[in-house]
């Protein structure tokens, strides 16, 4: 397995609409943290929602982790997303009436893959759960507090410990960082991707700021892969 | 799933509890009439048993049976002494009971008879009247009182009772001039008889007939010798109960009295004649279930609204459960799982409701219509009226399910805010 992400001749219109996605060929390997930049407007939502699964291409191919989207079911597609890939998104990544915990522990809720892994790991899910809320600043109490009691900080990095716990190949994680303070922003960023290392997580980071490149691997601007010149129509 | 659903209510507690406080006072009525139909049947089923035959003045059947077992409404006319005594001579007949009507005593209807009745009357499962306090009368001048009746006119045993003549509480005629001994106090029964004061036919006769009180040990006397002579205690009865040597021979003694020539009769059967009132009286039950019905299809579509509504400020939830792996269906799950554990709470508090109804005004109820209803574990009919509520919740929940279901197919893991 070498790529973690492959796109190949990937064409992508929204209904009528002018093409908003162009690559013709993008890939990221396993174990890479990669900062992929563009300006709103530039096609970003539309990628990660290919790379998600939710929509799919009308031309090319997407490939993670060697598996090509197009070629699964609707209901094997959102098994391959559970079990595979954690997300974090920009804001509502929480159940506001689920404990910090019990969001965590979600991820492995509807996905049996995350919870062999957790098996594996000779610990319940919960411990874990516990522990990457500890690493990621969160007191004991905090962790049994409803998740619409948290600030916006906490609330991300509950999304996080949920988006890694269950030790997903990939972590797709758009603009998680917006609703951040530039110091608690590059404190996120740095925990985040030690946490992704120590599980081997390959760390896609959708962002508009450039002044995160310095944490990862590798930045990459949209507009350099991307050759359509339109945006999505719904920005 | 099941938790998920809990908590995610639990976070809605208002528009769940009111929604859940709407269907249960629809699901408590809709069970309540078919519980008040099924107490009201068993109570007047339970009234009369052991009886095969009541005859009397020709009326409806239903007329007789209420006027003369249940003391609802009246009978306009009278049925002679003569037939009676020519009906109890039958040789089908294994005995027979004459009752007076049409006197009362403070509201309590009285009902002249024979000491025969207590020895023959019978109710629920051919149980025999018992006495609490006292004994039978034995002669003119006494009374036995039901329980209900001993109860509301605060008398007792030793007491002395004034008959009026008509069934109104307040009677311009009052019997004053021949006060009447309590002599007994029957157990409480559940039936009417409980509301009933019973004295001797002679007795009613006396005070009709303006006999003097102090003839009345003459005038016994006198009855002593002329039974004999086959003396009539009164000139007219009410209605005649009537026990046969072979129930199966009621059918034909019905149609025998009924056609007789001579003094015109009704004889009925009184299970006969109770299903007979009962399917008068199906048209309401049914229009009462149907409202009852529709009650609690506007409680469901209440509910239906609460929850169409809130997957507006739930597209959040959903985005989120979707990210970590919920796919569509499970959305779809999750609702109909909540609405049905909506369902099921409102169902159950509804059930609950109609317990506290019914052990809170079980006593009100006894005492304006002597009904006595009676605590039980829902019947068949209940449950199904319950299965019903739940089916028609899971059907409605259909409807925000699969809303949820193609939203979260078009917005994906975004959030349309």
């Amino acid at each position: 397995m070498a790529y973690a992400i492959e796109i190949d001749h990937l064409a992508f219109a929204w209904q009528g609409g002018q093409l908003t996605l162009d690559i013709p060929h993008w890939q990221v390997e396993t174990g890479e943290s990669v900062l992929l930049r563009g300006p709103s407007g530039s096609g970003k939502s539309t990628l990660l929602s290919l790379l998600a699964g939710v929509n799919l291409a009308q031309q090319g191919n997407v490939s993670l982790l060697d598996q090509s989207l197009s070629n699964l079911s609707g209901r094997k597609r959102d098994r391959f997303r559970a079990d595979h890939i954690g997300y974090i998104f920009q804001q509502f990544n929480l159940l506001p009436y689920l404990s910090a915990l019990d969001n965590v522990l979600l991820a492995t809720q509807f996905s049996p893959k995350r919870r062999q892994r957790v098996a594996e790991s000779g610990q319940s899910a919960e411990q874990l759960a516990i522990q990457y809320l500890q690493r990621l600043g969160l007191s004991a109490s905090q962790q049994q507090q409803a998740a619409a009691n948290l600030s916006v900080g906490q609330q991300q990095r509950v999304a996080a410990a949920r988006a890694l716990l269950g030790a997903p190949e990939l972590l797709i994680a758009d603009e998680p960082t917006s609703a951040l303070d530039s110091d608690r922003r590059d404190d996120f960023i740095k925990l985040l991707l030690e946490l992704s290392e120590q599980n081997n997580t390959t760390v896609l980071f959708v962002t508009h700021d450039a002044s995160l490149g310095q944490y990862f691997n590798r930045h990459v601007e949209l507009s350099d892969i991307n050759r359509a010149a339109g945006g999505s129509p719904h920005a | 799933m099941l938790k998920l659903a809990i908590k995610s209510l639990a976070n809605r507690k208002t528009s769940a509890l009111l929604t859940v406080i709407a269907i249960a006072v629809s699901v408590a009525l809709l069970l309540a009439v078919e519980r008040v139909k099924e107490q009201v049947q068993a109570n007047f089923a339970n009234t009369v048993s052991g009886t095969d035959l009541i005859v009397g003045p020709r009326s409806g059947d239903v007329q007789l049976l209420l006027a003369s077992v249940f003391h609802i409404g009246a009978l306009n006319n009278s049925m002679s002494w003569q037939s009676y005594e020519r009906l109890s001579q039958n040789r089908q007949v294994e005995w027979s009971v004459p009752i007076s009507l049409g006197d009362s005593v403070s509201g309590m209807p009285v009902v002249a008879t024979t000491a025969g009745y207590f020895q023959h009357f019978k109710y629920a499962n051919q149980q025999p009247l018992k006495l609490q306090h006292g004994e039978w009368f034995n002669h003119s001048e006494q009374a036995v009182l039901g329980a209900d009746a001993a109860e509301k006119l605060a008398f007792n045993v030793g007491d002395q009772l004034i008959i009026a003549h008509g069934t109104g509480g307040i009677s311009f005629s009052q019997h004053s001039g021949h006060p009447i001994d309590v002599v007994g106090v029957l157990k409480r029964t559940g039936t009417p008889v409980d509301q009933s004061v019973y004295v001797d036919l002679e007795t009613l006769e006396d005070i009709h007939s303006g006999t003097p009180d102090a003839n009345a040990d003459d005038k016994s006397h006198h009855s002593h010798d002329e039974h004999a002579d086959h003396h009539h205690p009164t000139n007219a009865i009410s209605a005649a109960l009537i026990g046969l040597k072979s129930r199966q021979m009621a059918l034909f003694m019905q149609r025998d009295i009924n056609t007789a020539d001579g003094e015109p009769l009704t004889a009925l059967m009184p299970g006969q004649t109770l299903q007979q009132l009962w399917k008068t009286l199906r048209v309401f039950q049914q229009a009462l279930n149907g409202i009852s019905a529709i009650v609690v299809i506007i409680g469901l579509l209440g509910m239906l609204t609460i929850l169409l509504a809130s997957l507006r400020e739930r597209s959040r939830e959903m985005a989120v459960l979707r990210a970590v792996g919920a796919g569509p269906g499970t959305l779809f799950t999750l609702l109909v799982t909540e609405a049905v554990l909506l369902t099921i709470i409102a169902t159950a508090s509804g059930l609950a409701l109609l317990y506290i109804l019914q052990i809170s005004l079980a006593g009100v109820i006894q005492q304006q219509t002597g009904l006595l209803f009676a605590l039980q574990w829902p019947t068949a009919a209940e449950w199904w009226r319950m299965l019903f509520v739940v089916v028609a919740g899971f059907l409605m929940s259909l409807v925000p399910a699969w809303r949820a279901y193609r939203q979260s197919l078009a917005d994906g893991l975004t959030v349309k805010v």
